[in-house]
């Protein structure tokens, strides 16, 4: 069955909320919130946690299982991008040789 | 101020966050374009997809809502999908949130609704340097606008050319890539890198759980392992932080 028009409007604006909501929302309550001490440190560590959070699954498991051989090219170029990264840091640099050892790794080995 | 644009510093700010954003452009472009292809493969007809990628920002909701749409689930399924898969950024609010106390619940709004991943952790590097600049707000608002454009244009590109791009060029490895590249110097210290080692076994774990909660998870459990370290690196030499 095609979805009509009209679900797929509500689908829609049930996206718009939620991302108005999860984004904006804490940023409104403002001062009627006071956050502890604690939590606040504790929060300068979330983008360095949602970060690794958000790429270590595509990386090492793309197809769903753990996947750490020859037969994965991403966490190969992943792991050459990361060695470039740690030596000198940049963001173009490590999307650049990141994709171009990606390519070479599907080209070679798989 | 009402109109904080006609100050020649704010602009300056905002110029400034648009030309620090442009390294993740490829990353961001790639991503967008991904996305916009998997709309309309997904199911969704071209003027949806606009619809939908125009006035609902938030990726990772959109793929996740594609499948629930094709398949007409109940529409309270999609609300509780399309929250839990943004639930990551209620963290990043609270955690911007006392560096842009002072500003109107209108720029609040915009600044919240078009502040994603990118923009969130190079903020959080900025002040954690330099602590309150002035005009945080104009920086932030122009990070956040060049990735907005840039998504934009790349997922429009992608709806209206996506019969045409293949799926086994992996350019959703640049998005991935992108995110690596900011992930590293921020697992610099001893319980930044915990944290990530963490959060990353984690989200690795709940791969597979519904909602996104897995990275959820993550992400959780890995601020409170990176706390853990700190109070040990604290007890121990105390005395060097303040």
């Amino acid at each position: 069955m095609t979805p009509t028009t009209g679900y797929v409007l509500a689908a829609i604006a049930c996206l718009v909320v939620a991302t108005f909501v999860t984004r904006a929302g804490f940023l409104l309550v403002g001062e009627r919130l006071t956050l502890s001490r604690r939590v606040d440190a504790a929060l300068r560590f979330a983008p360095a946690c949602a970060l690794t959070a958000l790429v270590v699954p595509g990386i090492v498991s793309p197809e769903g299982a753990l996947d750490l051989s020859l037969g994965n090219p991403r966490w190969l170029a992943a792991l050459v991008a990361t060695a470039l990264l740690l030596w000198r840091h940049s963001v173009l640099g490590g999307i650049a040789v990141g994709m171009i050892a990606y390519a070479l790794i599907r080209l070679w080995l798989v | 101020m009402r109109r904080p644009w006609l100050d020649p510093d704010w602009r300056a700010e905002f110029r400034s966050g648009v030309r620090d954003m442009l390294p993740a452009f490829p990353g961001i472009f790639a991503w967008g374009l991904v996305t916009g292809v998997a709309m309309v493969k997904g199911g969704l007809s071209v003027p949806m997809a606009l619809l939908m990628t125009l006035v609902a920002y938030a990726g990772s909701a959109q793929l996740a809502s594609l499948p629930l749409i094709a398949t007409s689930a109940p529409i309270w399924i999609i609300a509780v999908t399309a929250l839990a898969t943004n639930m990551r950024f209620v963290i990043y609010a609270a955690a911007l949130r006392r560096w842009l106390l002072e500003y109107s619940p209108r720029r609040l709004s915009a600044l919240g609704y078009i502040s994603g991943d990118f923009s969130f952790v190079l903020f959080m590097n900025r002040v954690a340097r330099e602590g309150a600049f002035p005009h945080r707000d104009a920086w932030l608002f122009g990070l956040a606008l060049l990735n907005w454009l840039v998504w934009q244009v790349a997922s429009i590109v992608g709806i209206v050319a996506g019969a045409f791009i293949p799926a086994q060029w992996g350019l959703e490895f640049a998005g991935t890539l992108a995110l690596l590249a900011l992930a590293v110097p921020s697992c610099a210290t001893r319980p930044g890198a915990t944290g990530a080692l963490v959060a990353g076994l984690m989200a690795l774990a709940g791969q597979h759980w519904p909602y996104k909660l897995g990275l959820l998870s993550g992400v959780v459990l890995g601020i409170t392992a990176a706390m853990i370290v700190d109070g040990l690196v604290e007890s121990t030499d105390g005395e060097r932080r303040s």
